[in-house]
């Protein structure tokens, strides 16, 4: 019994530690404001895997139609530390996603958390992506905004 | 039976219990596996302090760290070659107009692999090598029994330049290792944001272990074909893995299984990185 508490415990300090896992990818792609919330949606497929793990979905939309979504998690040895593991969410369970949407409309995003029927959530709910740029200092902190400290500077994210 | 006799089976069924008994008291708990949570780079958790000093000639183990090393800002001017060479190499890997060699999953190669993905960081000993294990479950050799680097790399009649170049190392004092690495090949980039380096450049890591828990790297490059002077590419630091020599403890997978995998890396561009359409908001235009 004490085990599994420590092991419970452990589980939710490493979920609630928000570190910048996305530090190698930008998320000026998606509209971070608020976060599209789509309940009961049909999983039709997991790319479980690096760099990226990928949940394709089908959810209707305020028509009634169905759109195909792709949305994209960190990579699969980075969320398996939180509980979500390669077998966790399957072909044909309904889930509740929350993510921050592709600013061009298309059915794409990047999740915030996955909340499962028997109530258990897979991520904070944040959008995690790029830190703003650290170009006046002797060292920047590595990640993907540091191509913006270039002569020629390239802005990776919506945070500048 | 006769007096004094002892059954031989009475005598068998002592040996078994007192043999049983005995191994039961030399016995060791059997290490579990599976189901443990893996040391994770990712996860924060207070420092564990110093551990005691560090011991002398030695980092053998897993080191975790963030994902990045600290990359200089300061970069000394560059010769005409170099500024060309910079201008070709686009980064942002997940984004469509990018050419950064990470979008395949190509291997880093040096002097990158010293400050990219390096969460994971192991060393391990072979006959005259060091070997060092690095991000996305590759390794480096480094040489150790004092022999140069060969010379004439990548000229004609002289050995090829190499992905990861050619490295040899020393020790310096009791607990810092200097690796000098040669013959890079000049395809690979110097660092994530694309600065480049040539076939000539020639990179010193310098590893130090100030006490048993911590672990600091300064990289520098000398590339007089592409930069005006030699300087700090960038500085990474590691935190013992915790438990790794406790088996009660260390559980499988010890550690995360850092990939990347060529044919997901493309499928994800596919279904996502090229029509989520980065480019579009950042302003970064493709090239005509």
């Amino acid at each position: 019994m004490k085990n599994k508490l420590a092991l419970l415990a452990l589980t939710v300090a490493l979920c609630a530690v928000g570190a910048p896992l996305f530090a190698h990818h930008g998320s000026a792609a998606y509209d971070d404001s608020h976060p599209t919330i789509l309940k009961n949606v049909s999983v039709t497929k997991v790319n479980w895997g690096n760099p990226h793990t990928l949940l394709l979905f089908d959810a209707k939309d305020d028509k009634g139609n169905v759109r195909h979504w792709v949305a994209e998690a960190n990579a699969a040895s980075a969320i398996s530390t939180t509980g979500w593991t390669k077998n966790a969410i399957q072909p044909g369970d309904m889930v509740t996603v929350y993510l921050y949407a592709a600013r061009n409309g298309q059915p794409l995003g990047r999740i915030g958390k996955v909340v499962l029927p028997d109530g258990r959530e897979f991520g904070t709910g944040e959008l995690i992506g790029d830190r703003p740029s650290v170009c006046d200092q002797d060292f920047g902190n590595g990640g993907n905004e540091s191509a913006a400290c270039r002569p020629d500077g390239r802005k990776t994210n919506n945070k500048e | 039976m006769r007096e004094g006799f002892v059954s031989p089976t009475v005598v068998m069924l002592a040996l078994l219990a007192w043999s049983s008994l005995a191994a039961a008291q030399n016995a060791r708990p059997v290490p579990q596996s599976g189901g443990g949570i893996p040391e994770t780079q990712n996860a924060r958790r207070a420092d564990d302090g110093p551990g005691g000093p560090a011991p002398v000639h030695d980092f053998t183990g897993m080191w975790l760290g963030p994902e990045e090393a600290a990359l200089a800002n300061r970069i000394p001017p560059m010769t005409p070659a170099g500024q060309a060479k910079l201008k070709l190499n686009i980064p942002d890997p997940f984004s469509a107009t990018s050419n950064d060699p990470w979008k395949t999953c190509d291997p880093f190669g040096m002097p990158r692999a010293a400050n990219n993905q390096i969460g994971q960081l192991g060393f391990a000993t072979m006959p005259n090598r060091l070997i060092m294990l690095i991000g996305f479950r590759m390794w480096r050799e480094i040489w150790m029994d004092g022999r140069p680097a060969p010379k004439n790399i990548g000229e004609k009649g002289g050995p090829s330049t190499m992905t990861f170049g050619y490295s040899v190392g020393h020790w310096e004092g009791d607990h810092t290792l200097v690796i000098d690495t040669y013959g890079m090949d000049e395809n690979t980039w110097a660092d994530r944001r694309g600065y480049p380096h040539s076939a000539k450049a020639h990179v010193i890591e310098r590893y130090d272990r100030p006490d048993h828990n911590h672990l600091n790297l300064t990289e520098t490059i000398d590339d007089p074909v592409y930069y005006t002077q030699s300087f700090i590419i960038g500085k990474g630091a590691w935190r013992w893995a915790r438990a790794q020599e406790d088996p009660k403890a260390a559980q499988i997978p010890f550690t995360e299984e850092h990939l990347c995998v060529p044919s997901q890396a493309i499928e994800y561009m596919k279904l996502l990185g090229d029509p989520a359409d980065e480019d579009s908001v950042t302003g970064n235009k493709p090239k005509k």
